[in-house]
């Protein structure tokens, strides 16, 4: 077991990949035609006064200095300010309060896909070709056809609008204070930004269940989705396991057929499923993006795409830089648990 | 497959070291001829400044290398990952984490050579 | 004398793919999935209502506002109070702010969706056939610098890899497309790739090269279509895939322009200002864009079972 090696070579690599990534988006943001000093003088600006700017800001410097630089600023996660969203306000500070919110989206998103794509997938392979295989693989089909902008907004007028269970958008109900300050929930929270952790944390039931009211049609718009590509893979992984000879030879010698399936197949299957799950995160940041829009929560993506639409580059490259951490990161957690489930992955 | 490849003595280590250079190396002799040869290039052949220019194939040649780093880092930590996505997603496909990190080298070694083949002439030239 | 036993039992060209479908029972595999059919279904209504749209309710797009005032709402006499009236027999899925019916929009923005997913399909399977059939054939670096790359892009989510190059490319319809385009190319070499490296194992590729054909002639007579299959199961369903992504960027502000009969556009304005008082507003856009792809969905994989049913079991 070379475990402790193997973890910290991947470590080691997310080097390479934020470094790699940092500089795709220098490069991006430097072949597009939009001109940064300008987005940041506004539009009335006087050509003196962009030219002023370009100085100040150093945009008149060879690019490879402009490089240089970025990378240093970068590697110290000082982003810059922001030009347009919130002028001069660090973009770092503005990600902050975002960056909980998206991955508590993604995260409970994801496990709703995770707990009901795998039974589901298991149950379609074991019944192949029963009727709840089928109603399975064409809900599936049909879960992965539906955009998460379109589904987004019908959950959101059943079951807010014309039933009225659940609220429409933001985080969290107006009026839920934290104890000992005047802040309301949802704009500054104390300790990991989590907003079902901490209201759990600070001992205020009321404000956790108003929370998860909140999350709980997003969380499902994105965990449907999930499921559906989950469990078309648990369900081909699945059926690719049982063909193979040992299951066979299990089952002549007699166990029970649903305890062989179970005890062999499951595991075996759920190998390959796992790391696709992991790329598939991305996927699933994609989906983030739209959810957010739909349901005006303001996340990391919809930070993005603000700042996508105003020219507003430093906000855009820490938040793509932030995008692919988590994305790493994620992956690098699945690689971790998949080296335990397969040993051999370490050799 | 990658610790047996690890070097035992110091010949090892300069074939193990040479190997990985040459690869590099001459993609990135590449790049910087193709670089400096763009500059020069589109300096002649279009109204562009030099400012305009070198940063235009600088970002060319940034964007190639932050290509092969992610996709070389990449290969390495998620290879594993990809070659299962790969075998769900179509039918054939041999994709090998060792294949993938050699062609990334190559792709961000002609970048990283057209960065500073950018940056030789930009500077001969005065910016 | 075995070249010309091979050339008799496997020809190339487009005759000898027509052949060779003709003699596999991949249009009865089709015909005999039910999904596929359904699917089938689906795609022909939707084009005839893009036709029909096309035809009878739209000029050449896009429409000017006046056109549309014009062409849509003659039966409204300019009513304003009629704005966002609910559905409706006169008005199948309602009006909305502007007081037009939303039925022949949804109809008019299944042309849009069609037109637009064709042209981006369109482009990145031929922009995709061509990197796979040279990385095929000329094996070695080639092949491995390209695939690679491919696999590189697509190992990027896709909304977020075709939000990077609408920055690049700017925000617009066309650059959208431009973008959606470089995103799916890669699925489209990798699956020519494979295509044609199992053609060329067949000794009349061989045979074809030493009678003297050139590299290009063989290239674009045999191997390619003897690719023709995989690469149209895999647009049928890219372009489902396409629809969503299109309509996925407009959603968010970086395709077509505001006031535009596409179904992004619609759905966008129905979520921004029609959420709590004019539910139809969003959802028939939204419903039509769902069903045409699902149809998109049904017929690819309906289409990957036929060509392979070793494949049958397995997930795109």
């Amino acid at each position: 077991m070379a475990s402790k090696w193997f973890v910290a070579k991947r470590i080691l690599l997310l080097v390479p990949v934020l470094t790699g990534v940092a500089t795709l988006v220098f490069a991006i943001l430097h072949i597009s035609p939009g001109d940064p000093a300008r987005v940041m003088a506004g539009q009335r600006a006087t050509a003196e006064q962009i030219e002023l700017i370009r100085q100040e800001t150093g945009l008149n410097d060879p690019i490879w200095i402009q490089y240089g630089r970025f990378l240093a600023d970068t590697a110290q996660l000082s982003f810059g300010d922001s030009y347009v969203l919130k002028p001069n306000q660090p973009v770092a500070s503005i990600l902050k309060n975002s960056i909980p919110i998206t991955i508590e989206l993604a995260v409970y998103g994801q496990l709703m896909g995770i707990t009901l794509g795998l039974p589901l997938g298991v149950l379609s392979a074991i019944k192949q070709d029963s009727i709840t295989d089928h109603i399975t693989r064409i809900g599936a089909l049909t879960g992965i056809s539906v955009p998460i902008f379109w589904s987004g907004p019908v959950v959101i007028i059943l079951f807010s609008v014309m039933l009225g269970i659940f609220p429409t958008n933001g985080r969290i109900a107006q009026g839920f204070f934290l104890s000992d300050t005047w802040l309301f929930f949802g704009n500054e929270l104390p300790v990991t930004g989590l907003i079902t952790i901490d209201t759990l944390l600070l001992g205020r039931y009321d404000a956790f269940a108003s929370a998860v009211r909140h999350l709980f049609l997003p969380a499902s718009v994105i965990g449907i989705y999930s499921m559906a590509l989950i469990s078309r893979m648990m369900r081909s992984s699945m059926l690719e396991v049982i063909r193979q000879d040992y299951i066979r030879t299990a089952r002549a010698k007699g166990q029970g057929e649903k305890i062989t399936m179970l005890k062999h197949g499951l595991k075996n299957a759920f190998i390959p499923v796992i790391t696709v799950i992991g790329i598939q995160f991305g996927t699933l940041l994609g989906g983030a993006v739209l959810t957010e829009t739909v349901f005006g929560i303001q996340g990391m993506g919809m930070i993005l795409v603000e700042a996508i639409e105003v020219g507003d580059y430093p906000v855009v490259q820490g938040a793509v830089l932030v995008f692919a951490l988590l994305f790493t990161l994620v992956n690098l957690g699945v690689d971790i648990t998949y080296s335990y489930l397969d040993p051999r992955i370490q050799q | 497959m990658e610790r047996a490849a690890r070097p035992g003595s110091a010949s090892e280590l300069w074939a193990w070291i040479r190997d990985r250079l040459r690869l590099v190396g001459s993609a990135a002799l590449v790049g910087g001829v193709l670089a400096a040869l763009g500059v020069v290039g589109s300096l002649l052949l279009t109204q562009y400044g030099l400012a305009v220019v070198s940063t235009q194939l600088f970002s060319l040649a940034a964007l190639c290398f932050g290509f092969g780093l992610l996709g070389w880092s990449g290969s390495v930590l998620a290879g594993t990952g990809v070659e299962h996505a790969q075998r769900y997603l179509d039918t054939d496909t041999d994709w090998t984490e060792d294949d993938s990190r050699r062609a990334m080298a190559r792709i961000g070694g002609f970048g990283f050579g057209g960065m500073l083949g950018v940056i030789c002439v930009a500077s001969l030239l005065g910016v | 004398m075995s070249t010309r036993t091979q050339n008799t039992r496997r020809q190339g060209g487009i005759r000898g793919l027509f052949a060779r479908i003709r003699a596999s029972q991949f249009l009865s595999e089709l015909a005999s999935n039910r999904l596929a059919i359904v699917g089938l279904v689906i795609i022909t209504t939707m084009a005839g209502l893009a036709i029909y749209a096309r035809v009878f309710i739209g000029g050449v797009p896009p429409l000017t506002e006046g056109q549309y005032q014009a062409i849509i709402h003659s039966n409204l006499g300019g009513n304003s109070d009629l704005a966002k009236a609910s559905p409706s027999l006169q008005y199948p899925f309602g009006l909305d702010g502007q007081a037009r019916s939303i039925f022949p929009r949804v109809m008019y923005g299944a042309w849009l969706a069609l037109k637009w997913g064709t042209i981006t399909v369109g482009a990145s399977t031929v922009l995709g056939v061509g990197l796979g059939v040279v990385a095929a054939y000329y094996g070695d670096i080639t092949d491995n610098v390209i695939m690679r790359a491919m696999d590189v892009l697509l190992a990027f989510p896709s909304l977020l890899l075709a939000l990077a190059l609408v920055t690049i490319f700017g925000t617009g319809l066309e650059n959208a497309v431009l973008a959606l385009v470089l995103v799916y190319t890669p699925r489209f070499a990798r699956v020519v790739r494979g295509a044609a490296l199992k053609v060329m194992e067949d000794e009349y590729i061989d045979a074809t090269v030493a009678l003297g054909a050139r590299d290009f002639r063989v290239l674009v007579r045999h191997v390619v279509p003897n690719c023709l299959a995989p690469v149209t199961v895999q647009s049928t369903l890219n372009f489902g895939l396409a629809i969503i992504d299109l309509a996925a960027l407009s959603f968010l502000g970086f395709g077509a322009e505001a006031g535009t009969p596409s179904w992004g556009m619609m759905l966008s304005n129905g979520v921004e200002h029609g959420l709590h008082s004019a539910w139809w507003w969003a959802f028939f856009p939204g419903l039509f864009l769902a069903l045409t792809v699902l149809g998109f969905n049904l017929l690819g994989d309906g289409m990957r079972d036929a060509l392979d049913p070793r494949m049958r079991d397995a997930v795109d």
